[in-house]
C-alpha cells in the first residue's frame, strides 16, 4: 500500500528520464559519426586537381606519388575534382576550414584567393631556388599580386584562329595575316559556302573579343597612379576593336544570331558539326576534336590571331598554377610543387594534356618539335600572349560577365558600341571603386 | 512545531503540479529530435543569412572568420539601385504571377479532364502528365532550351519551313519577353501535373447530387463550374495556389541554366539567379544574402495574405 502513490508518482519521470536518455543516444550518434577515423603516421598532403584538362590523369597521379613518397617518406592524397565546381569547392572549404595542402588553381583565382588570405606566397621559395627567370611570363605575371606569388605556373593555355584547312584548300583561299582580310576571307566563304558560318561572332565569351581590343591598341582597365584600377574599355582604341569584332556579325552578317548566347563549347560544338569555318579557339581544343575523329588532323589549320595591318593580335594565356594553401608542412608542400611544375612530370603532363607547359625552356622545346596544330599556338604565346587586369576585383568583374553582357547588347541591336562599352566601363569602375 | 497552514496546501499540489508539468512537456521532448534537425538545418542557416546581411563580407571574412558589420548599407544600396526596380523585381513578379495563373488554369482543366475520362484513357493521362512531373528542373530546362535553339531546334525548324522566320537571323534567348515566355512555358509545364492531380482528388470529394440537381435546374457547364464546383473546393485552391507562389517566386535553374540567364544578359534576371550571382560570382556575400532576405520577405508577404484569406474561408465553412 505504501508502495501505489510513490510507483504512480515515478512512473511518468521515470518515462521522462528514458526519453531523455534516448534523445541523448541518437545525438550522440550523430555526433561520432561525424568525428573522422584519423590515427595516421605518415604525413599526407591532400591534393586537388582539376579533372578534364589531362585526358586520362589517373596514371599520372600514382606516378607522382610513387616517386614522391619515394623522394620525402610522405604520402600523397590526389583527389581530382571538376572544373565546373571547382570554384564553389574551394570557396566551400575557405569556410569550413578544409583546404588542401596544394592545390591547382586557375590563373584568375590566384589574386582572389591570395587576397582573401587562403594562398601562401611562394615568392621566396622561387627565388631561393632560382626558378623565377624560367617560367612563362604570362603566367607568372597572372600570379603576381603586389610581389607575392600565389602561385606556381604548371601549365598554360592559349586561343588562336582555328580554321577549316579543307574548306580553304578547295577554294584556294589563304588563312588572313590582317583584319582586312580577315573580313575578306569570311565573306568570300560566305558565297562559296552558304550553309557554313564563316566567323561566329560569340556573346557568351570574353575571350573572343579580348584580342580585337589589344589588337587595336586599347586596354580593358588599366592601373592608375596611386595603384587603383580604372576600366577603360571605352577608350577609342578599344571601341575600335571591338566595333571590328561586333560589325562581323551585325553589318557582314558572317555569323548567325544564335552565337548571340554562345558559350566556347557552343561554338566548338558548331565547329565540329561542320558549321562554323573559322575560330577563335583554344590549343587544348585540338586534342577534344581529334580525340573524336582522328581525321580532324588533316582539317584544322592554325594560325595566330592577325594583327590590324600585319603582326599578330595578342591573345590571353590562362592556365593553371599550383597554389599553396597555408599547409601545416610547408616544405613539403613546396617539394611537390617544384617536382610537379619543373623537369620530367611537367613535361609528362603537358605532353599527355595537349597543354603547354609553364617553363620557358620547355617551352622552346615544343615549339621547335614544329607540330603544324602545335606550333602556330606556342608562335602566339610566345609572340603575342597577354594577361587579363590582375587583381581580385576582375575576378568579381568577370563573375558578373560585363564584357559578356557589352556583347549581347551590341549583337542583339539594343545598344550602339559606344553606348555599351561606356555602360561596360561604368559597370567595371563601379566594382573598381568599391 | 505547528505546520504552517499556508505550505500545506502547496505541499500537496505539487506532485499534481509536476505531474502536469511532465505532461507537457512530453510532446516537446517527442518532438525534440526533429525540432532539432530543423533547427540546425533551417533556423540557423537563416539566421546567418540575416546576420550576413548586414555585413560587408566576401572571401577575406570567410576565410578569416572576422565580421565587418555595415548596418543596412546592404539594403540602402539594393532598394536605392533602379536595376532592382526596373528589371529585377518586375520579372521575378510578373513571371510568378503570369505561372501561377497559367499552372493553376492548365492544371483545373486537366483534372476536369481527367475527372470525365473512363478507366483506361484517366490512367494513361495522369501516367503521362506524372512524366512531366518527375522530370528533374534541370533536366527539362535543356529539353526547352533544345526544343528553341535558334539554329537547330524544331520550333525554329517548323517556323522556317513555314517560311516565318529566318533561323540564322533569330535568337529568342536575347529579347527579355520570349526568354521569359519559354521559361514560363518550362515552369507551367512541369508545375501543371500538381495542381492538376490535387485539384482533381479534390473534384471527387464533390457529392455527385450537387451538379445533378443543378443540371435538374437547368444550369450550364460554366455555372456548374462556378456556382458548384469552385465554391466546394475552394479550400483546395487556395493550397496549390500558396505553393506554386512560392514555388515560381524562387526559380533559380529554369532562369540560370538558359542562355543569357546566368547573368550575361542582366535584363532577364530574377531575384533567385541575382541572390547567386552577388554571392558566389562576386564573392559578395552580405549583398547576396540581402537580396535573399528581401525574397524571404517578399514570399512571406504573400503567405501571410494567403493564410489570412484561407482561415477565413474555413471560418465561414
Amino acid at each position: 500500500m505504501r508502495n501505489s502513490p510513490t510507483a504512480r508518482r515515478r512512473s511518468p519521470l521515470a518515462r521522462t528520464r528514458r526519453l531523455v536518455a534516448g534523445a541523448a543516444v541518437l545525438s550522440l550518434g550523430a555526433l561520432t559519426a561525424c568525428g573522422d577515423g584519423g590515427g595516421d603516421d605518415v604525413t599526407t598532403l591532400e591534393v586537388w586537381i582539376m579533372e578534364g584538362t589531362n585526358p586520362d590523369a589517373g596514371p599520372y597521379a600514382e606516378e607522382l606519388e610513387a616517386a614522391f613518397t619515394e623522394r620525402t617518406g610522405a604520402r600523397l592524397d590526389v583527389q581530382f575534382i571538376q572544373w565546373a565546381d571547382a570554384h564553389d569547392r574551394f570557396t566551400t572549404a575557405i569556410a569550413g576550414g578544409e583546404l588542401p595542402d596544394v592545390a591547382e588553381i586557375g590563373t584568375t583565382w590566384a589574386p582572389e584567393f591570395g587576397a582573401a588570405g587562403a594562398l601562401t606566397d611562394l615568392a621566396g621559395n622561387i627565388e631561393a631556388d632560382g626558378l623565377g627567370d624560367d617560367l612563362v611570363p604570362g603566367l607568372y605575371e597572372a600570379a603576381t599580386v603586389d610581389g607575392a606569388v600565389y602561385g606556381m605556373p604548371w601549365y598554360a593555355g592559349v586561343r588562336a584562329l582555328m580554321y577549316r584547312a579543307d574548306v580553304f584548300a578547295e577554294h584556294g583561299l589563304e588563312p588572313p595575316t590582317t583584319w582586312d582580310e580577315l573580313r575578306d576571307v569570311a565573306l568570300r566563304l560566305a558565297d562559296l559556302e552558304p550553309d557554313m558560318i564563316p566567323f561566329p561572332v560569340i556573346g557568351g565569351s570574353e575571350y573572343g573579343v579580348d584580342p580585337f581590343i589589344w589588337g587595336a591598341g586599347g586596354e580593358i582597365a588599366e592601373r592608375t597612379g596611386d595603384g587603383e584600377w580604372r576600366s577603360v574599355i571605352n577608350s577609342p582604341e578599344a571601341v575600335a576593336g571591338i566595333e571590328f569584332y561586333t560589325s562581323l556579325a551585325t553589318e557582314d552578317g558572317l555569323s548567325v544570331s544564335a552565337a548571340e548566347t554562345w558559350l566556347e563549347t557552343d561554338q566548338l560544338e558548331s565547329f565540329q558539326n561542320g558549321d562554323a569555318a573559322m575560330i577563335i579557339s583554344g590549343n587544348w581544343t585540338v586534342n577534344t576534336l581529334l580525340a573524336d575523329d582522328p581525321g580532324w588532323a588533316d582539317r584544322i589549320g592554325v594560325v595566330p590571331i592577325p594583327g590590324p595591318d600585319g603582326g599578330y593580335s595578342p591573345s590571353f594565356v590562362g592556365g593553371s598554377l599550383l597554389g599553396e594553401f597555408t599547409s601545416d608542412e610547408p616544405e613539403l608542400a613546396w617539394e611537390l610543387i617544384r617536382m610537379m611544375t619543373t623537369g620530367e612530370h611537367a613535361a609528362a603532363w603537358a605532353e599527355q594534356s595537349g597543354y603547354f607547359p609553364g617553363q620557358q625552356s620547355l617551352l622552346e622545346e615544343v615549339q621547335a618539335a614544329n607540330d603544324p596544330l602545335v606550333a602556330p599556338f606556342a608562335e602566339q604565346m610566345l609572340e603575342a600572349g597577354t594577361g587579363l587586369p590582375v587583381t581580385e576585383l576582375y575576378g568579381q568583374i568577370q563573375g558578373e560577365q560585363v564584357v559578356q553582357g557589352m556583347l549581347q547588347s551590341i549583337l542583339a541591336g539594343d545598344q550602339s558600341v559606344r553606348e555599351a562599352a561606356d555602360e561596360a566601363a561604368a559597370a567595371m569602375d563601379e566594382t573598381f571603386g568599391g | 512545531m505547528a505546520a504552517d497552514p499556508a505550505k500545506l496546501p502547496a505541499r500537496a499540489t505539487a506532485p499534481a503540479r509536476r505531474a502536469a508539468r511532465t505532461r507537457a512537456l512530453r510532446p516537446w521532448l517527442l518532438l525534440a529530435p526533429a525540432l532539432l534537425v530543423l533547427a540546425v538545418l533551417l533556423f540557423w542557416p537563416l539566421v546567418r543569412v540575416v546576420t550576413l546581411s548586414f555585413q560587408d563580407y566576401g572571401l577575406r571574412e570567410l576565410n578569416t572568420g572576422a565580421t565587418d558589420y555595415t548596418g543596412l548599407d546592404n539594403y540602402r544600396e539594393i532598394l536605392g539601385d533602379s536595376f532592382l526596380w526596373r528589371q529585377v523585381l518586375p520579372n521575378t513578379v510578373l513571371f510568378a504571377g503570369t505561372c501561377v495563373v497559367l499552372t493553376l488554369v492548365v492544371g483545373t482543366l486537366v483534372a476536369l479532364l481527367l475527372q470525365r475520362l473512363g478507366r483506361t484513357w484517366r490512367l494513361i493521362c495522369s501516367s503521362v502528365i506524372m512524366t512531366a512531373w518527375a522530370m528533374p528542373a534541370v533536366t527539362g530546362t535543356y529539353v526547352w532550351i533544345w526544343i528553341f535553339d535558334p539554329l537547330d531546334g524544331v520550333v525554329s525548324g517548323g517556323l522556317d519551313g513555314a517560311g516565318l522566320i529566318e533561323p540564322r537571323e533569330t535568337n529568342w534567348f536575347t529579347d527579355r519577353w520570349s526568354f521569359y515566355a519559354i521559361a514560363t512555358l518550362n515552369v507551367v509545364h512541369h508545375g501543371f501535373p500538381f495542381v492538376a492531380i490535387t485539384v482533381y482528388a479534390a473534384l471527387l470529394t464533390i457529392p455527385r447530387e450537387l451538379p445533378e440537381a443543378a443540371l435538374m435546374d437547368g444550369a450550364g457547364a460554366w455555372q456548374r463550374f462556378w456556382r458548384i464546383t469552385v465554391p466546394t473546393i475552394r479550400p483546395v485552391f487556395l493550397i496549390v495556389v500558396i505553393l506554386s507562389t512560392i514555388w515560381d517566386f524562387k526559380v533559380f535553374a529554369q532562369v540560370y541554366l538558359m542562355p543569357g540567364g546566368s547573368g550575361s544578359n542582366p535584363d532577364v534576371l530574377n531575384l533567385g539567379v541575382w541572390s547567386y550571382v552577388e554571392s558566389f560570382r562576386r564573392n559578395d556575400y552580405g549583398m547576396g544574402s540581402a537580396v535573399a532576405v528581401l525574397l524571404t520577405l517578399l514570399l512571406l508577404a504573400v503567405t501571410v495574405v494567403y493564410v489570412k484569406v484561407l482561415s477565413r474561408e474555413r471560418d465561414e465553412l
